[in-house]
C-alpha cells in the first residue's frame, strides 16, 4: 500500500475527535430498570473479577472465594454485627485442657442440594484431603498446617487434633464439599475446576446454577437453607469491562450493585434518588514499605536495596517527611482515614493507634534534623549525600494498575525531595513489580493487603519465617521484615485462646512494626459502594454500622437482601453542560470532516 | 578560470536554484487555506509548549503545592477546572504539549530515519538486499502497529524513551515503501547512469543524487507520521504503558479515566487533552497533505 493511507489517517483523527467527545458524556439516555414485579426476583451485581478456578481447593482470587462463601457452608461463620465467630456447620465447640483437641458438634438436618445429608464425615474428608494432597492445599492449605488429625467418630461430631495450640480454630475459612460428589475427583484434584456440571452440588444459601467465563455467574436461592431461604430468587454477577461501564449499568438499572467506586464516581452518584450509596470502613491497609535489606530465612543477604534504609532511624526520619492526612484528603478525596497501625480500624478489637509522642506526625524540620544527626548532610543544591559522600537517591516503585500509586508517588517524591532525599519513581505492571520485589531490588514500594477478621495471616507475613527460602525465590509476603521481638509476640498470640489477651499481644506486635518503620501504613481507604434502592429494599452490612456489602466475610448481604416494594423510578438525565459540550464537539468534528473532505475531493479530482 | 571558482559558482547556482524553489514552494503552500490553518495551529501549539516554563511555575504543576482542590469544575480562577491533583487544567494541558510533541517528533525522526535508510538501500542495491529488506518491511506493514508498540512498551522499562523507541521502530514501514519506489524512479533517470559512468560510488549516488530527490517526499511523510506518532503516544499512555508520573496529554486522559472522571461526568479533565490531541494531529495531517500536493508533480495543478 504505497500511497493510500490518507483516508485511514483522516479516519483516525476523526475517530479521536469523536471518541474524546464520547468520553465526556457516556450516558446520553437512561433506561428504566428491568421490571421486577413479574417473574423471578433477580439481583444483578456488576463485576470484573477474574475467576482462577471454581474449585474451592484451588481458588485464590477474590471473586471465586467470595462465591464459595455463598454456595458452601463453613464450619463457623462471622457475625454480621461485629465479626465474632458464630455457629454455621458447627453448632457448638469445646477444647481440651491442653488446648490441643477441638471437638465440634455438627448441626442436625442439613442437606446437600442433591438431597443427601450433610455430616461430619464430609468435613473430615475435605480437611483430610487438604492435609494429604499438596494440590488440594493450593487455596486453603495454610489453615491445616498445624493439624495432626481430623476425625468424624459419628455424623454429628468432628474432632480435630493439633500439634500445637492454634488460636485461629474458629476462623477456618475452608469451604466444605460433599464427599459423595468429590470422591471421584480426589485423584485429579489439581486439575478439576468444578465447572463441568451445573448446578454445582452444595449446601450454602445459594446454588451455583450457571457460569460463562467473562460473561456471568448465576446463583439460585437454596430453598432448603437452614438459616432461611434468600429473598431474591437469583443473584447474577454480570461482567463489565471497567468501573465506568459498571456505573453506567447501575444508572440504567442493568446492574443493581456496584463496588468499589472511585471518589469521583461516588460523589457524582449522590444526586440520584434511585441510588443508595454506602461509605464503608475498608479492610485494606495501604502502606509504603521500606526495604530493610532483603534476606532469606537463613539470613543470607541479597538484592540491591539502599544501605541507608537498613537503619531504622533513617526509615523513621522519612516517615516524618510524609503527610498521610494530605494523601487522604487529595488522593482519596477524603474517603479514608490516615494510617498508623497495621490492622485497619474496622477491626475495633485489634486496631492499634500510636500515642501523640510516638506518632510520625508530619514534621519536615524534625525529619531534616534526624537526617543531619545520622550524617546525611545537605549539599549546595539542597540534596543530601550519604556519610561517605555519595549522592542519596531512593527508588520508589508502584503499580500502574493501582491509581493511588501514581498519585501518591508524586506527593511522596516531592515531600522527600523537600527534606533533601532524592527519589526516582517507577510505575510498572503488577507482575513486573512483584519480580522486582522478590529480587529485593527496591528501596521504597507501595504495598496493600486486605485483612481478615482473624489477623493471624497478615501478621505472619512480617515474621522472619515469612521471608523467602532462597535469594529471589517467591514468597508469601513482599517485605523482608525480621524482628526478634515481633516474632516472639507472634508465637505467643497464636497459642493464646483468651480473646482479650490475644488482642493485647496483637496490638504490641503492631507497635513493634510501627517503631521499626518497616511497613508504614499511610491510610485505610473507605470502600465506596452504590446500589439501586428501587430494586433492593435493604441489606445487612458487615460489620455494623460502618461496614460494607461487598466483599464480606460471610454471605450476609445477598442472603438478607429484600426486594424493594416501591415501583421502579425513571432515572434522571445528564447535566445540560455535558450535553452542550457534546454538541459542540460533534459540530467541531463534523466541521473538520467537511473541511478535509472538500480538500480531499479537490486533490482526488486533480489526480 | 580555475577549478576552485568553477566549483564556487556551481555551488552558487545550486543555492540560487534551491532558494528559488523554496520561494516557489512557500508561494504554492500559502495558496492552500487548509495548509495555512494547520501551520497556524502548529505554530501556536509549538510556541505554547516551548514558552510554557515562562508562564507556568513548578509550583503550579506540583502535586503537593497544587493551587486548587482536586477535580473542581471550571471557575474564574481555573478556566478549565482542576485535575486529580488540584492543578489547573490549563497549565496541565499546555505542559502536556511538551511531552506529546517531543515524543511525536523524536519518534517520527526515528521512524523516518529507519524508513529512508531501508527504502534507499533496498532500491539502490536491488537483488537479494531488496528482497530481504522488503519482506521485513512487509512484515511490519501487516502487523498492527498498536499491538506491536504495546508489546514493546510493556517489555522495555517504563518511560518516555521507551515510548519513542516503541513508536519509532514500528511506524517506518510505509516510509520505506514510499522511499523505495521514489528511489527506483530517480535511479532510472539518465544522469544517475552518467554519474556512475564518471565513477561515482554507491555512497555518492545515494547521498548526493538520490537523497536530495526523495527529501521532499520524506518531508511530507514526516508531517503525516508526526500526527500518527502523537496519537500513538497518547494511546500508549492511555493504556498505562508510558510513565504516568510525567504530564502528557495521554497520561492526563489515563489519570482521568482511572479516577472515574468519565462516569462521574467530569468532562473538564477529559476534553482539553482530548481536543488538543485531535487538533494537533489534524493540523499535522493538513500540513502534510498540503506539502505533499505542492511537492509531488503528479498532484500539482497544471496551471
Amino acid at each position: 500500500m504505497p500511497r493510500t493511507p490518507k483516508h485511514r489517517r483522516l479516519a483516525t483523527v476523526l475517530a479521536v475527535a469523536t471518541a474524546c467527545a464520547a468520553l465526556g458524556f457516556p450516558a446520553v439516555a437512561s433506561a428504566a430498570p428491568a421490571d421486577q414485579s413479574a417473574g423471578p426476583k433477580t439481583l444483578t451485581i456488576a463485576t470484573n473479577g477474574s475467576v482462577d478456578s471454581l474449585s474451592p481447593f484451588l481458588a485464590q482470587r477474590l471473586l471465586p472465594t467470595h462465591i464459595h462463601r455463598l454456595i458452601y457452608d463453613f464450619l463457623t461463620n462471622y457475625d454480621p454485627k461485629d465479626d465474632h465467630a458464630v455457629p454455621a456447620l458447627a453448632t457448638s465447640w469445646s477444647t481440651s485442657p491442653d488446648k490441643l483437641v477441638w471437638t465440634f458438634t455438627i448441626r442436625d438436618g442439613m442437606k446437600w442440594s442433591d438431597g443427601k445429608p450433610v455430616t461430619a464425615e464430609d468435613i473430615a474428608w475435605t480437611y483430610n484431603l487438604i492435609m494429604t494432597s499438596p494440590d488440594a492445599a493450593t487455596g486453603n492449605g495454610n489453615f491445616v498446617v498445624n493439624f495432626k488429625s481430623v476425625a468424624a467418630p459419628d455424623p454429628k461430631t468432628l474432632v480435630i487434633t493439633l500439634s500445637k495450640p492454634q488460636a485461629t480454630m474458629l476462623a477456618l475459612d475452608i469451604p466444605v464439599v460433599p464427599k459423595h460428589v468429590w470422591e471421584s475427583h480426589a485423584a485429579d484434584i489439581g486439575k478439576f475446576h468444578n465447572d463441568t456440571q451445573f448446578p454445582i452440588v452444595s449446601n450454602g444459601p445459594f446454588i451455583l446454577s450457571g457460569y460463562a467465563k467473562g460473561q456471568y455467574i448465576e446463583l439460585t436461592a437454596n430453598p432448603n437453607y437452614w438459616r432461611g431461604k434468600p429473598k431474591f430468587d437469583k443473584v447474577i454477577y454480570r461482567y463489565y469491562k471497567d468501573s465506568d461501564a459498571m456505573v453506567e449499568a447501575l444508572k440504567k438499572g442493568e446492574a443493581h450493585f456496584v463496588s468499589p467506586l472511585t471518589p469521583a464516581q461516588y460523589n457524582a452518584l449522590g444526586d440520584r434518588p434511585e441510588i443508595t450509596r454506602n461509605k464503608a470502613q475498608g479492610k485494606r491497609f495501604y502502606a509504603l514499605a521500606a526495604n530493610p535489606g532483603a534476606t532469606t530465612k537463613s539470613g543470607q543477604a541479597f538484592g540491591d536495596g539502599s544501605p541507608a534504609l537498613r537503619d531504622s532511624q533513617f526509615r523513621r526520619a522519612l516517615m516524618y517527611a510524609i503527610d498521610s492526612k494530605t494523601l487522604v484528603a487529595k488522593t482519596l478525596g477524603g474517603y479514608g482515614e490516615p494510617g498508623a497501625g497495621y490492622l485497619p480500624p474496622i477491626w475495633a478489637n485489634n486496631h492499634w493507634k500510636p500515642d501523640a509522642a510516638e506518632a510520625y506526625t508530619h514534621n519536615p524540620d524534625k525529619a531534616g534534623e534526624m537526617l543531619d544527626a545520622l550524617g546525611y548532610r545537605k549539599g549546595a543544591d539542597g540534596m543530601r549525600t550519604t556519610p561517605d559522600g555519595q549522592p542519596l537517591t531512593l527508588r520508589l516503585f508502584g503499580q500502574t494498575q493501582r491509581v493511588d500509586d501514581t498519585q501518591n508517588a508524586s506527593y511522596i517524591s516531592e515531600w522527600l525531595k523537600g527534606v533533601g532525599v532524592g527519589v526516582t519513581v517507577s510505575m510498572m505492571d503488577q507482575g513486573k513489580l512483584a519480580d522486582v520485589e522478590t529480587a529485593g531490588n527496591y528501596d521504597l514500594a507501595f504495598d496493600s493487603w486486605s485483612t481478615n477478621p482473624d489477623p493471624d495471616f497478615v501478621l505472619s507475613l512480617q515474621t522472619c519465617a515469612g521471608r523467602p527460602d532462597t535469594p529471589g525465590a517467591s514468597f508469601l509476603g513482599d517485605t523482608f521484615v525480621c524482628d526478634a521481638t515481633y516474632d516472639e509476640l507472634y508465637a505467643q498470640q497464636i497459642t493464646e485462646y483468651d480473646q482479650a489477651k490475644r488482642s493485647d499481644l496483637v496490638k504490641r506486635m503492631q507497635q513493634q512494626l510501627y517503631r521499626g518503620a518497616y511497613v508504614n501504613v499511610l491510610y485505610y481507604a473507605n470502600v465506596l459502594e452504590a446500589y439501586r434502592s428501587d430494586v433492593i429494599g435493604s441489606m445487612q452490612k458487615q460489620p455494623q454500622p460502618n461496614g460494607m456489602y461487598y466483599p464480606q466475610d460471610g454471605y450476609w448481604a445477598w442472603w438478607s437482601a429484600t426486594p424493594a416494594t416501591a415501583a421502579p423510578k425513571k432515572s434522571g438525565n445528564t447535566g445540560a453542560i455535558v450535553a452542550g459540550v457534546a454538541t459542540a464537539a460533534i459540530i467541531g468534528a463534523a466541521g473538520v470532516l467537511f473541511a478535509t473532505r472538500r480538500r480531499r475531493a479537490g486533490a482526488d479530482d486533480r489526480e | 578560470m580555475t577549478a576552485v571558482t568553477t566549483a564556487a559558482s556551481t555551488r552558487r547556482i545550486a543555492w540560487t536554484r534551491r532558494r528559488r524553489s523554496l520561494a516557489r514552494f512557500c508561494r504554492e503552500y500559502a495558496k492552500s487555506r487548509a495548509g495555512m490553518f494547520g501551520l497556524c495551529v502548529l505554530v501556536l501549539a509549538g510556541g505554547a509548549a516551548v514558552a510554557a516554563p515562562l508562564f507556568i511555575s513548578a509550583h503550579e504543576l506540583s502535586a503537593v503545592y497544587a493551587p486548587g482542590s482536586p477535580l473542581r469544575p471550571p471557575s474564574a480562577r481555573f478556566p478549565l477546572g482542576t485535575d486529580g491533583y488540584g492543578r489547573s487544567m490549563v497549565a496541565v494541558t499546555v505542559w502536556g504539549a511538551r511531552i506529546s510533541l517531543t515524543v511525536g517528533f523524536l519518534a517520527t525522526f526515528m521512524s523516518i530515519g529507519i524508513g529512508t535508510l531501508v527504502g534507499i538501500t533496498a532500491a539502490h542495491f536491488r537483488g537479494w538486499a531488496d528482497t530481504v529488506l522488503m519482506r521485513v518491511t512487509d512484515w511490519f506493514l501487516v502487523l498492527p502497529t498498536l499491538v506491536l508498540a504495546a508489546a514493546l512498551a510493556s517489555v522495555l522499562p517504563r518511560g518516555v524513551t521507551t515510548v519513542v523507541v516503541a513508536i519509532g521502530v514500528t511506524c517506518w514501514a510505509t516510509t520505506a515503501r514510499l522511499v523505495r519506489s521514489q528511489t527506483l524512479t530517480v535511479e532510472s533517470r539518465p544522469y544517475i547512469e552518467r554519474a556512475t559512468a564518471l565513477g561515482a560510488g554507491h555512497w555518492h549516488v545515494m547521498t548526493r543524487h538520490v537523497l536530495p530527490n526523495v527529501m521532499p517526499l520524506v518531508l511530507a511523510q514526516t508531517t503525516l507520521i508526526v500526527s500518527e506518532a502523537i496519537l500513538l503516544e497518547a494511546t500508549l499512555a492511555f493504556l498505562g504503558l508510558s510513565d504516568p508520573t510525567k504530564v502528557s496529554w495521554g497520561t492526563t486522559l489515563q489519570l482521568a479515566r482511572q479516577v472515574g472522571a468519565v462516569s462521574a461526568g467530569d468532562w473538564w479533565v477529559l476534553l482539553p487533552p482530548g481536543l488538543a490531541i485531535a487538533a494537533v494531529a489534524l493540523a499535522f495531517s493538513l500540513c502534510g497533505r498540503t506539502m505533499e500536493s505542492v511537492l509531488n508533480p503528479r498532484l500539482r495543478e497544471r496551471a
